[in-house]
């Protein structure tokens, strides 16, 4: 049996929350994605930044190569718990970034009980073959740059 | 402060907390069960706003305005679809899963009508099930949506209660709707809450042990050292080496060794007055593992002993040396396994408090209620001790010894208090011993026609910092080292160690699953060398009725390893010729104690004033099933209905001593008994109605009496009984991950065949961690360093599809031909699977779990 039992879906892994100023990192609403995408899944959202609706998307991947950020990735539809943010610099500098940067504080891999979510150059990501999906990271997280794509343990947007 | 709906109610929690303990503790919705705490083990799982989520998450601050459900909130209608679907397909042992799975289901019928498989095992794949390997729970989710759809529920297919029908175990409603009782569900008045300040070094020496700044904080009632104990400060099993609570002076042994209990109010108060205990300590050297605990110079683990060897065994009949001398093939190898957490869902807890007769009263999660009675009278020092067991959580050999009930005894008898004693998930990772790991060298010897001459063995084992069941276990690693298999030169010797690592004990499989991973795969190699299959091998040499075992033990007409490499053929033939990497392997497994020891079943049937016979025996129900076993019993053996039969759970002063749920051995052992109690009383009810004998006792007991180790006769009978099973494992040569597992097991007489293969099914994904991926890692100052979900259990998604074959073979005269079935699925697994990979890539893999799979762990 596969690893991935659900399709993939597109995931952007920004919230905007610098609301497209100073964070060189982040979606800067080009639109390329949203032009691109052959499913109508994808829009700017009130942050200005790229969101994908997940009922539409078909993980075609489309998007992925188009993002001229390097930002959208794929992952597992199914697994709400995602990190939303791609800023690798430093936590000041993060912070001074965009309310909702994620810092490399590494509170996510203290919480997680699975060794899914780890900090590397400064930024969190989720091994989604591990992961629970029980949000711990994401009711923890103290910049809420960890979403639950469900919207159960945290607001989206 | 939040409002939100809890079950339709609008509910206001004050405080914030987590929901977890907002619904148990204020609401009292004990079906919501506290697995870890973590975010792990998804036994808490509820519904918010249409979602499956841990209720150990979120605070209940956040959650201002949502909607959650419990299983206690579904409808008339929810509650008699779920328990008869789960009923019906056998998916509820232990329970203590359950009602988070129930919930998934729900979550995941409320959204789709047809569920495929995928997406079933989407649904519950972070929920952790220890005793099904899940097939069953996806059967019942299949079962549940087909029902819904349809819109009505049936009657059971079978309802006939006697041998052989696998009818709804008795315990599935009270467990899918999460009413019936672990210990952790009661909530006492004036109870309070108390757990155990633990060594901050493996070994060192206690110089002193200040409570005063503990004792005064408000809401702390005691502060218990060594120096309150009234009776016997070291319990055990067997031999009495576990110290309850360490004494100033004294040597610490692990880092799980209590130094002082503390008792408080409510449990905020009793984490803040824990870290207020100020223990000093002179540390010293650890002893990290055998390697360095049989050194001469070795640091002792013990005062009180001279050295580090807690048990040495010697297994010799034939002549193993002569005999591979004399082989035309010889293979020699060196074999490693590892430390393993039993993971059972149900962490330890223990209630205790003074009852109505002046006793302190244990409700107890534990294997046999008599042993915790035996061990807490020798701590208190008093008879006034009664043990009721609660459900059991899920053992698997972990809850054999005495980790939070004797505390909470002692609390009781010196507090005067009712008390709750329950272990986080990270206490009962470091405190209950574990599986343990061997290091094994084997040489066997062969003649050119695959027939084995000849076997010996070195072993050794890491017991850790307490003896348990170390002794037993590795008695039982050597006595079953030699494979069932017809031949009678074998030599095993083997030695256990203490080390200030965590101490290891009794694990499904008791030393065997170590042992047969070495002989099974010698088996396989050899059968290479032959140029015969691993499956003709073992034909050639499986023991059968009348031959005797390499343990000189003549084996009975019951005896059915052939059946099982029969059965299995046409599966393996098929595999083969599809071009499928194939691996096989072969065990038995002891039912019942034996060699010598005193094994006795007992059993008392009381017909009561409500006119119905109750089953009364000291047996625990561990989430095997044993209640369902001892009804059926009864069905079978009286001219009774089910309706006229309740099953009482084990406890210490009316249900007789029946012995540990341990040995595979209350199916035999206590169903043995049951039957004859059953003989009495159908014979009263020749005379008289069952009204008629309200107040009457019928009483059984059997002795399954065996031959000591190395008794000095021609055969000594080692064992009454012994299960036999063949396991295969497929491959998917595209990916190298298994494709499908076939497990045919000898059992005597299925009691319950759906039950028998629940207990197939769990074994073998158990297992499959076991051979894959689970490990317990131990640092350098003896500390377990992973959390429960890093253990590498499998989940739901990952488990291929398992095939239980259960296999009938009449011929043992004892309770009705039934054999124990609970440990052997998981011994011949690991071997099998390590075939597989070998036919896959070539590699001989020797160490457990297996390298180069891609079930191997990242990071």
């Amino acid at each position: 049996m596969a690893d991935l039992l659900f399709p993939k879906a597109a995931l952007v892994a920004c919230n905007g929350g610098c609301r497209n100023e100073s964070c060189p990192y982040g979606c800067i609403g080009c639109g390329m994605c949203v032009a691109i995408c052959p499913f109508d899944a994808i829009a700017i959202n009130k942050n200005g930044v790229a969101e994908v609706n997940e009922s539409k998307c078909q993980g075609c991947g489309a998007c992925v190569t188009e993002c001229p950020q390097g930002i959208i990735r794929l992952h597992e539809a199914g697994s709400p718990i995602v990190v939303k943010c791609a800023n690798r610099d430093s936590g000041k500098a993060a912070r001074a970034a965009c309310q909702v940067s994620c810092i490399g504080c590494g509170i996510c891999e203290k919480a997680c009980p699975s060794g899914a979510a780890r900090v590397e150059d400064n930024l969190s990501s989720i091994d989604e073959a591990l992961c629970l999906a029980c949000g711990m990271c994401a009711v923890k997280c103290p910049r809420h740059a960890i979403y639950d794509l469900r919207g159960v343990l945290t607001k989206i947007n | 402060m939040a409002t939100f709906f809890v079950n339709g109610r609008s509910v206001t929690a004050t405080k914030s907390q987590s929901l977890l303990r907002f619904l148990r503790d204020e609401l009292r919705l004990t079906s919501v069960k506290d697995g870890c705490s973590e975010g792990a083990c998804g036994a808490c799982t509820v519904i918010i706003d249409g979602e499956t989520c841990r209720a150990c998450v979120p605070k209940t601050d956040q959650l201002e305005g949502r909607h959650i459900i419990t299983v206690e909130g579904l409808s008339d209608w929810e509650k008699k679809l779920y328990t008869f679907a789960y009923g019906e397909a056998g998916a509820v042992q232990c329970g203590f899963c359950i009602p988070g799975m129930v919930l998934c289901t729900k979550a995941l019928l409320d959204k789709v009508q047809d569920p495929t498989e995928k997406e079933i095992r989407h649904a519950i794949r972070n929920n952790y099930c220890r005793c099904t390997g899940y097939v069953k729970i996806i059967q019942a989710i299949q079962l549940a949506a087909k029902l819904k759809k349809e819109g009505a529920i049936p009657e059971p297919t079978e309802t006939d209660w006697k041998l052989g029908s696998s009818v709804h175990r008795l315990d599935v409603e009270e467990k899918v709707l999460g009413y019936g009782k672990y210990p952790d569900d009661w909530y006492l008045p004036g109870m309070t809450y108390g757990s155990a300040v633990r060594s901050q070094y493996a070994r060192a020496r206690v110089l002193s042990i200040d409570a005063e700044k503990a004792k005064a904080l408000p809401g702390v009632v005691a502060v218990i050292t060594a120096e309150d104990i009234p009776g016997e400060n070291k319990v055990g099993h067997i031999k009495h080496d576990q110290y309850s609570l360490i004494p100033v002076g004294g040597l610490t042994h692990y880092l799980g060794d209590a130094i002082a209990l503390v008792v408080a109010e409510d449990q905020e108060t009793l984490e803040k007055a824990k870290k207020l205990v100020k223990v000093t300590y002179e540390p010293l050297p650890a002893v990290h593992g055998p390697e360095e605990a049989r050194l001469p110079d070795a640091p002792r683990v013990f005062d009180e002993e001279e050295n580090n060897v807690q048990a040495y065994k010697h297994v010799a009949r034939g002549d193993a040396e002569g005999a591979i001398a004399a082989s035309k093939h010889v293979i020699s190898r060196h074999f490693e396994t590892p430390w393993t957490e039993h993971a059972f869902l149900e962490p330890e807890c223990a209630v205790a408090y003074w009852d109505e007769d002046g006793f302190v009263r244990i409700l107890s999660t534990d294997q046999s209620s008599h042993t915790t009675l035996h061990e807490c009278k020798l701590l208190l020092g008093s008879e006034k001790v009664r043990v009721q067991n609660q459900l059991v959580g899920g053992g698997f050999g972990g809850k054999e010894d005495m980790s939070v009930q004797h505390h909470a005894a002692l609390i009781t008898y010196l507090t005067g208090r009712p008390v709750k004693v329950k272990f986080s998930r990270a206490e009962s990772l470091l405190v209950h011993p574990k599986r343990h790991p061997f290091w094994m060298d084997f040489t066997i010897g062969c003649d050119e026609n695959g027939i084995i001459q000849g076997v010996k063995a070195s072993v050794y084992s890491d017991t850790g910092a307490f003896a348990s069941l170390g002794g037993p276990v590795l008695e039982r690693a050597c006595t079953h080292a030699s494979g069932p298999y017809n031949y009678q030169n074998f030599e095993i010797e083997g030695t256990a160690y203490y080390t200030n690592n965590p101490p290891a004990g009794a694990f499904r499989g008791f030393g065997v699953t170590q042992t047969c991973f070495a002989i099974e795969s010698l088996l396989n190699e050899m059968a290479e060398r032959i140029g015969i299959s691993p499956w003709e091998i073992r034909y050639r040499n499986a023991i059968r009725p009348g031959q005797e075992l390499p343990n000189g033990q003549i084996v009975g007409p019951e005896t059915g390893l052939v059946e099982t490499l029969e059965v299995i053929k046409p599966y393996y033939d098929a595999a083969l010729a599809a071009g499928k990497p194939v691996g096989l392997a072969c065990a038995m497994k002891n039912s019942g104690v034996g060699v010598g020891l005193p094994d006795w079943g007992r059993c008392k049937l009381i017909v009561e004033a409500d006119e119905k016979v109750h089953i009364y025996s000291g047996a625990s129900c561990i989430g095997q099933g044993l209640g369902t076993v001892l009804v059926q019993m009864v069905v079978t053996n009286t001219p009774l209905k089910r309706e006229d039969i309740v099953y009482e759970r084990s406890n210490t002063w009316i249900a007789p001593d029946s012995g540990d749920s341990s040995g595979s051995r209350q199916t035999l052992i206590t169903g043995e008994a049951c039957r004859r109690a059953c003989e009495q009383l159908t014979s009263a009810l020749q005379e008289k109605p069952l009204k008629a004998l309200v107040g009457q006792e019928f009483y059984g007991e059997y002795l399954a009496k065996t031959d000591k180790l190395g008794a000095d006769v021609p055969h000594p009978v080692s064992h009454v009984a012994y299960g036999y099973a063949t396991q295969m494992a497929i491959l998917d040569r595209d990916t190298g991950k298994i494709e499908s597992m076939v497990a045919v097991h000898d059992v005597g007489k299925a009691v319950n065949p759906k039950s028998c293969e629940g207990q197939i099914e769990g074994g073998v994904v158990m297992s499959m961690g076991y051979a894959l991926r689970e490990q317990y890692p131990i640092d350098e100052n003896c500390k377990p360093i992973d959390k429960f979900g890093k253990l590498g259990l499998f989940r739901a998604h990952e488990v291929p599809e398992i095939r239980a074959i259960v296999v009938d073979k009449p011929g043992l005269d004892k309770a009705c031909g039934a054999i124990g079935i609970g440990e052997i699925t998981s011994i011949p697994t690991a071997p099998a699977i390590a075939e597989a990979y070998y036919q896959l890539d070539g590699q001989r893999r020797t160490t457990l779990p297996l390298t180069n799979t891609p079930y191997e762990r990242r990071g």
